[in-house]
């Protein structure tokens, strides 16, 4: 069993060549080589580069707040009260995180750092499939499939990026389900597609007791379909926006 | 005065502290670990693509660039070698060119140039699929790309020293500042990470309710090992549960502790041993444990490798 190394004797035993501190020597800055301007220096970009690295999570878990005790009102008719538009002057924004996360965004974006960390958050959740079927111009099936498939795609790491493509679809919006559809195509041949967008739900663990299959039919949700032909122009549906990069989680 | 002394006192102290804590010259030997490992890692990750570059990596594609560009907002900084490269050719000739960068990476040849070059490439692979087929694992081979470039991440364990040491340069490997520097960098954004994603993990019912680690097992596209079986046990995987998501929180300030370290360590280990094992995530389970690997003292990382270090030196030519 491995020990994560704390004794200062453990250290000067094992490693001789390095140098070995004083009784006091953790103390001590005697050791310390660079050049007070130079650690000066380098002591601010610390301090910004840490400050960028946390903006970027920090940013992207704060949502904007409705006030408390805050009542959307219903409307003449009686029905469901509304959250106010985005835009609305009601909501709160979170001015730091914003602002910060503003500022260093060229900086997060060169380093690849413009992102969150929301691994399985707020709660692990089911998995988005992507079914296809291409026809022909005389209508006859060519080939159907799914992405991400076990069966055909290997390593693991494969199988994961085409887990991922099913999966940032939702983020994406459905004009990235369209390009999907039309490399399908080019790769396949054939004139038309149906792209099935699904959602595989889970199970309690009171199905699965209950000898229920992880794959039952009812587990599988559709919840969008995309019909392309081959060659098809495709553009940004009317009002589609730019999304947040890289994005949040996973 | 005395007031104004004391501070004066309590800012030089912290100025010394701060001094220990990122400029004391350090023995390169967990920097060293981590290029080989996370070299290893790099190179895997990209030998991938290479199953269907053209689909992820290419102008067209899964995702054209022209649409991704146009859907991150044509941002000069959000950049890829991959948005320019239009033939065929050239993008694998490149794509070869990066796989050579991340193997010599991992065995140490001419570290410091291709720790560089590696970060370019890695974001720019990174970039090219963001949105699209990232995840994880992509953010943290780039975090590993990023502070390898800052120490003498070849000092040890690598074909350098080997060549070093064939030259006659018997010279014992320098303590380095530089090397300290992107250890500790490397050990706070650890701390960031698990900070925000267990405070992400906050916001959902299930990891409060202590259901979280089913509902995770339980999906079938990420199962590698069925472990459903853990529905015979709800209150093991409330303890999994709970345990994982304090764990998380408390990470940032228990792992900097010496008798809670090893504990937080050793969480690690099963925790994204879990992950690699069970949820079909090996590589990303793999790359956490090589981050987690920054918080070993170069004694102990010595006291493990350099055994088989020496060894692999010895037949290459290099003795110690």
């Amino acid at each position: 069993m491995a020990k994560f190394e704390q004794k200062k004797d453990l250290q000067q035993t094992a490693k001789p060549v390095q140098q070995t501190p004083s009784p006091a020597g953790n103390r001590s800055n005697g050791d310390i080589v660079w050049h007070p301007a130079w650690r000066w220096l380098i002591s601010v970009l610390i301090v910004l580069h840490v400050a960028a690295v946390f903006s970027a999570p920090w940013d992207l878990s704060t949502l904007a707040a409705l006030p408390p005790g805050y009542q959307a009102g219903s409307d003449n008719l009686g029905r469901q009260a509304q959250l106010p538009p985005l835009d609305s002057e009601v909501w709160q924004q979170p001015i730091i995180p914003r602002s910060l996360r503003r500022f260093f965004r060229h900086y997060l974006n060169l380093m690849y750092l413009n992102h969150g960390y929301e691994f399985f958050a707020p709660d692990p959740g089911g998995s988005n499939l992507i079914r296809y079927q291409i026809r022909d111009s005389g209508g006859q099936e060519i080939i159907k499939g799914q992405f991400p498939d076990l069966t055909t795609e290997w390593p693991r790491l494969f199988y994961h990026r085409h887990l991922m493509l099913a999966a940032q679809t939702g983020d994406m919006g459905p004009e990235s389900g369209r390009h999907y559809a039309q490399h399908l195509l080019s790769v396949n041949g054939g004139n038309t597609i149906r792209l099935e967008w699904l959602m595989h739900t889970l199970l309690s663990p009171k199905q699965v007791l209950e000898d229920t299959p992880l794959d039952t039919p009812q587990t599988l949700v559709v919840l969008a379909n995309i019909d392309e032909t081959a060659g098809a122009r495709v553009g940004p549906p009317p009002g589609e926006t730019a999304v947040t990069i890289p994005g949040g989680g996973r | 005065m005395g007031v104004f002394s004391e501070t004066r006192g309590y800012v030089a102290e912290c100025w010394q502290a701060w001094n220990r804590f990122w400029f004391r010259p350090v023995d390169p030997a967990t920097l060293a670990l981590i290029r080989l490992l996370a070299g290893a890692m790099l190179f895997y990750t990209h030998l991938v693509w290479s199953l269907d570059l053209q689909a992820f990596i290419g102008q067209e594609g899964w995702l054209p660039v022209e649409y991704l560009r146009r859907i991150q907002d044509h941002q000069w900084s959000v950049w890829s070698v991959y948005f320019w490269i239009k033939p065929v050719w050239l993008l694998w000739t490149v794509h070869m060119l990066a796989l050579l960068v991340f193997f010599c990476l991992m065995l140490g040849l001419f570290s410091r140039t291709v720790a560089v070059l590696g970060f370019l490439f890695a974001v720019s692979y990174a970039h090219r699929v963001s949105p699209g087929a990232f995840f994880g694992l992509d953010k943290i081979n780039c975090m590993f790309a990023l502070y390898l470039m800052l120490g003498p991440c070849g000092a040890r364990y690598s074909l350098d020293r080997v060549r070093r040491l064939r030259r006659g340069d018997t010279q014992p490997v320098a303590p380095s500042t530089a090397a300290n520097l992107a250890i500790r960098l490397m050990q706070i954004h650890l701390c960031i990470i698990y900070l925000f994603s267990g405070l992400a993990k906050l916001t959902g019912e299930n990891w409060h309710a202590g259901t979280a680690v089913w509902w995770a097992l339980a999906n079938q596209e990420y199962q590698s090992i069925d472990m459903t079986w853990l529905a015979n046990y709800p209150l093991l995987i409330a303890l999994a549960t709970h345990l994982a998501l304090f764990w998380e929180l408390f990470y940032c300030a228990l792992v900097w502790n010496r008798y809670t370290r090893p504990l937080v360590l050793w969480m690690a280990v099963f925790v994204h041993g879990g992950i690699a094992l069970f949820m079909g995530m090996i590589t990303f389970g793999l790359a956490m444990l090589i981050a987690n690997f920054s918080f070993l003292k170069p004694a102990t990382v010595r006291r493990w490798v350099d055994p088989v270090a020496d060894r692999v030196a010895l037949m290459l030519g290099g003795s110690r």
